[in-house]
Formats: C-alpha cells, structure tokens, sequence
C-alpha cells in the first residue's frame, strides 16, 4: 500500500463510509510499524561493540591507515591503477583471515585475477605444515562471475545460505566474508548508461545490506580512469564514491622497467572514522608500505 | 525469496512498471499469473511472461543448485581452485627466462595483454604462442589448437612456417635422443601442415568485425574444444582510430573484456591480446603508456610490456596476480622467440647493428 501518512482522511472516510477516527487509528497503528524505532546512543553502542569485530589486515602500515584493520559490517574499498596490487591486496587480506584468524573467506572473482598458486604461496609463508595449509585453502571459498547480474545472484545466494548457516550454528561463531569483488569492470560492462547507474546502485545497496545484516567485513576494488587534468581519478563517478565506508588509493612509485624494487604506497581518500584528521586533509595520507609480508613475494 | 526484482535482468521499463504495480520482491510474483499480472500493469502477456520467466528461472536455480545455475556461479573453495589450476597448464613460449617469471609460460584462463613499440615483437610472440600450444602433450605441451584473430594484417604465414618448422625440428631433435616410444608416435604426426591447419586464422577488418567474432567465439570455441590459445593482434588498432565518442569506446571494450575473460574461463583458453604503445604527456615530461586509456588498463589479468633498451629487447612483467615484476631480456631469431644467448665461447653477438630491423642472427641452439 501507499504511505497512509498521504491519505486524505475525510474523503477517505466518506469513500469507505467508516468514521474518520477509526481511520486515524488505523493510520496511527500503520505508520508505527513502518516508523524506525528509535534507539538511544548507549544501546547502540553496545550493540556495536557487542557485534562489530576489526580484522586485522596482516600488515601494520595498512591496519594503521584504516583505524586497525577492516570493520564489520563496512564497506572498505581499494582503488587503483592496473598493476598497482588491489589483487595482492584482496589476496593477502583473503590468506591472513584465513590462517591468522581462522575465518570463511568468500572471495568473488569478477577479473579472473584471482590464482589459487599464488594463494597458496602466501600461506605458505604464513603456516607450515601442509594440513594447515589445506585447511586454509579450504576456508577460501571462490566465485567467478563476469557479469554484473551473476553477481547479484552471487549476493543474494550469499545471503540466503549464509542467514541458513548462522539459524544452524550456535550464536556467537561468526564467519566474515571479505569480498574481492572488482565491482567496477562489470558495471562499466553493462549496456545503457541509465541502467548502468540503477544497476550499480542496486549492487551498492545489496553490498552494504550484506555488510550489515551478516555483520561481515566486504571488500571491494575498484580501478581508476583518466582525469580532466591528466591525473587519474577512481572509476564508476561521483554517485559509486558515496558507497564505500573506507576508500584506500593505492599507487605505485617507481618508473617501469628499473629493476630495483618498486615501492608501492596507499592513501586514505574517505573514512569514517580514522581519528587522526589531519592526516586525510589535503592530499591525504601517504604512508610508505614498506612491509613486505603483504605486498611483496616471498 | 526476498529477492529485489530491479537485481534481475528485465528491461528497465519493465522494472519501472513492477515497481509502480507495487511489486518489489521475487516473491511478490510467486502466485501471480502472466494474465493477471498483464492487466494489471498494462503490460503485453508476452512481457508479463518474460517477467514470470526471467524470475522464475533465477529463483529456481538457486533453490536446486546445481540443475540450473550457471557454471561459472558455482563456490570453489581455494583448494579445488588450486587443483583445477594446476591441471590447466600454461603454454610455454621458448625462451625459458620469460617462461620463468610469468611462472611456467603464459598462463590458460587468463587474459594476457602484451604491449610494445612497432616493431618489438608482439606479433613474433603471438606467432611462436599460436605454435607453441600444439606440442604435443609427451614434449611438455598442451596438444591444442590455435585461434589467430588478425585485425592488422600483420600474420605472415612464411613467418609462422618458420616457427612451426623449429617447433618441429625441436621436438624431432628430443624424441630421437631420447627413445620415448610415445614421443616416437607423437612426432610422426606433429608436422609443420599439421600446425598450420590446426590455427584458426580470423581477419577483421574493424571493431565491429571483431566484435561480431568475439559475440561467435564462444560458439567456436564449444565446438573445437581443443582450442588452447586465442590471440587477437591487435586490440588496439581497430579501436584507436574512427571513435568520436570516447566513451562508447570504453563500453565496448569493458564489454569485450568482460566477454573474453568469461569465454577464457569458461573454454579454458588463455587468450593473448596485443596492444600498442602511446604517448602520454604529464608534468613536463612525456612517457610511453600502452594505448587504449587507464580503464582498460584493469581488462587483461598479466600485461607484459615489450621494450628497447639500446640496442636489446627486454620483456618486462609489468602486471601479473602471482609472480613478481620482473624483467628479462629475449631476442627474436629466424625460429621465434628465443632467449638471449649467455656469451660464451663461440656465440656470436646476438645483436645487430640497426636495433629497428629485426635481429637474423643463423643461431641453430636449442632452449627447451
């Protein structure tokens, strides 16, 4: 039904031929159920503290940039230019919740990026013995889609069989999905450039729900493309820069071709949270990712 | 299934239309007849049944995996992944450092994008590539078949009889030495015709061309399912001229990606594309870029850049998911892509004089 808050009550009344004030009633009942119901700020609060959980990233520059590591129940998100290492990036975040923390990783694989050699290379640096390691790979759960609507399937077949898991398990297990999901080639894909728009939404909205309602951390990537100025800026426009909670730019330094080592740096450009203001004011922060751990082969 | 109609794939005056009917979620349609729902939103019953399919068919595919979900929805964990990847293999291009640092040889179901000056050896890559992944299985190859797409005109047939004619004399070279029955057999059928018939050769002419063949690759590829390598020479060339609408360039090549990473998966081929090289200007000084702007930069998986440095050519991984950058040196011989001799006794330079002609050295070693 429409919002009853509209509905003229005397014409409404004289149409149905039932009294005005059974109708401000019914009104009254309607608009407290669809109402938000409201919380005090100690409560959620605890609520927050009670359900939200900081996932290290396995590196200290980076865990430092985004307020010690990635929240649940957000959306963090990491831009940047082809070969700068948002997949390194998904792929170490995916390896040390995995081994570190012994988590269920679902890691959506819309670029083809994802291998599963090099997965194994990173726990291997990580753990020893090779049941261990097994058991690593085994809580990586992989998906491939190349298409924007396979992945709405792939959210919403997440969801449902994840409220299923949680029904099954005792409270208190938590599972948390980080999602390397490379949103943006997908939605760049799609055809009409209004229902590019609408679909990416769609996909911002059934993201976020995910995050929130499975308590989970999502990660997402998202590429870069040319600027006015010549510079690069990240991609999918202004509306899809609403969307995530964090955004972490990440670029690399050194000129192609040199052989020595090349250094990579990541730059907060959004947070919510990150107390330390004065770092995002500006150009941002720039922190050297000199750890080698996350970035680099072993 | 409290599924959101606008996440399925309807026309968005269709959408617009069930939204303002007040249907929002899978479940709405659960009980609602075409007829029903054709009178009641002033749609036609045929696009009342395509709603009711659509949802039906999506929905249904969840409840029961496995009957109709697509393939490529499927979970994997990383260890089933890893098994899968490892049966796969990759296609080994003759010269063994370049095979080292992209971890064995360009990989399969994945899109590897070289680029490079004219003249640096792209198209020589492809051609030892679309040769190389006819090996047969016993010399450490994959037994495939080839897919040449040619939007340039530059695949010289001579050229790739030369290759094929060293591919052959190289495996004819390890069977007689090693006395392998299997590899006896196997080389009696591996000759030059019999590569060159087993490389598909496409010529495309411009982007829509090529567009359409990649839209009826898929259907090729399902046919010869031994199809191990697609190579498309050039991507750029057929998309760097004629656009005056930029962004309609970077729809179309989103799209092609997205199309060749799935065909890429899907069939199990690893398809190679060629790019060209461009100038960009920033901050005073200019440098060379691959062409095609900074988006389609995220399309290809490896991206391997071919370069000039005096008078050598290196090869360098500039964008790879599991090896480090690197970059290493290769020259092209008479027989292909080779790697660069260790200076030793009696090997002569391997360079030429002109570093823009292709170097001819008469070198007769043996890589693999």
């Amino acid at each position: 039904f429409q919002l009853p808050a509209r509905v003229h009550v005397p014409g409404l009344s004289s149409a149905l031929g039932r009294s005005p004030n059974t109708l401000v009633a019914v009104r009254r009942v309607l608009l407290a159920q669809y109402s938000p119901f409201p919380s005090n700020g100690a409560d959620v609060y605890e609520e927050v503290l009670g359900s939200t959980a900081i996932l290290s990233t396995g590196n200290k520059n980076l865990d430092k940039l985004l307020d010690s590591g990635l929240y649940t129940g957000e959306l963090t998100e990491f831009v940047g230019a082809p070969g700068s290492g948002k997949t390194q990036v998904c792929l170490s975040l995916a390896v040390n919740i995995s081994c570190e923390l012994k988590q269920k990783v679902v890691y959506v694989d819309s670029t083809g990026g994802l291998s599963a050699s090099r997965l194994l290379e990173l726990i291997q640096s990580q753990v020893d013995s090779a049941e261990q390691q097994t058991d690593a790979l085994q809580r990586i759960e992989v998906v491939r889609v190349f298409d924007v609507y396979g992945m709405l399937d792939v959210l919403q077949d997440l969801r449902t069989s994840f409220t299923q898991q949680v029904g099954e398990r005792e409270r208190g297990v938590k599972m948390y999905f980080p999602l390397g999901v490379g949103v943006w080639p997908i939605v760049l894909g799609s055809q009409v450039k209004g229902e590019r728009m609408a679909i990416m939404m769609q996909l911002a909205r059934a993201l976020k729900t995910m995050a929130r309602e499975l308590g989970v951390a999502v990660v997402v990537t998202n590429g870069v493309v040319q600027d006015m100025g010549g510079g690069v800026k990240p991609a999918l426009g202004r509306s899809w820069s609403y969307v995530p909670n964090a955004r972490v730019l990440l670029q690399r330094e050194a000129e192609m071709g040199s052989l020595q080592e090349t250094k990579r740096s990541a730059t907060v450009l959004k947070s919510s949270r990150q107390v330390t203001e004065l770092h995002i004011t500006g150009s941002g922060t720039l922190e050297n990712q000199t750890a080698t751990d996350a970035l680099d082969n072993t | 299934m409290q599924r959101d109609l606008g996440s399925f794939p309807l026309p968005p005056g269709l959408k617009v239309r069930l939204t303002g009917g007040g249907f929002q979620t899978a479940e709405d349609l659960k009980d609602v007849r075409a007829s029903g729902l054709s009178k009641e939103l002033g749609i036609s019953r045929e696009e009342a049944l395509e709603i009711l399919q659509v949802v039906k068919r999506e929905s249904s595919g969840k409840e029961t995996p496995g009957s109709g979900a697509l393939p490529c929805t499927r979970r994997y964990t990383a260890l089933e992944l890893l098994e899968r990847e490892q049966a796969l293999g990759s296609i080994i291009t003759f010269c063994c450092t370049l095979d080292e640092i992209l971890g064995g040889g360009v990989p399969i179901a994945k899109i590897t994008e070289i680029c490079g000056a004219p003249g640096v050896g792209k198209t020589q890559l492809s051609i030892q590539l679309v040769v190389d992944a006819q090996i047969p299985e016993c010399f450490g190859g994959l037994d495939g078949e080839s897919v040449y797409i040619d939007t340039e005109g530059s695949f010289i047939v001579d050229r790739v009889v030369d290759v094929a004619e060293a591919a052959v004399q190289h495996c004819h070279l390890i069977a007689s030495s090693s006395h392998d029955e299997e590899q006896q057999m196997a080389v009696q059928t591996f000759s030059v015709s019999s590569i060159l018939s087993h490389i598909y050769y496409f010529r495309c002419h411009d982007y829509v061309e090529l567009l359409a063949q990649v839209h009826l690759l898929a259907d090729f590829l399902a046919e010869h399912p031994k199809v191990r390598v697609v190579v498309i020479d050039s991507i750029a060339f057929p998309f760097r001229h004629g656009f005056e609408d930029l962004s309609l360039r970077t729809r179309l090549l989103n799209g092609l990606a997205q199309q060749l990473i799935g065909m890429a998966n899907d069939y199990k081929v690893a398809v190679v594309l060629t790019n060209q090289m461009t100038t960009r200007f920033g901050q005073g000084q200019s440098k060379m870029v691959p062409a095609l702007g900074e988006s389609w930069g995220h399309a290809a998986t490896l991206r391997l850049i071919l370069h000039w440095e005096g008078k050598l050519r290196f090869a360098s991984l500039y964008k790879s998911p599991s090896q480090r950058e690197a970059t290493v040196p290769y020259q092209i011989t008479s027989h292909g892509f080779r790697d660069i001799q260790p200076p030793g006794p009696f090997s002569s330079s391997p360079v030429t004089e002109n570093p823009r002609k292709r170097p001819r050295a008469e070198e007769q070693e043996e890589q693999h």
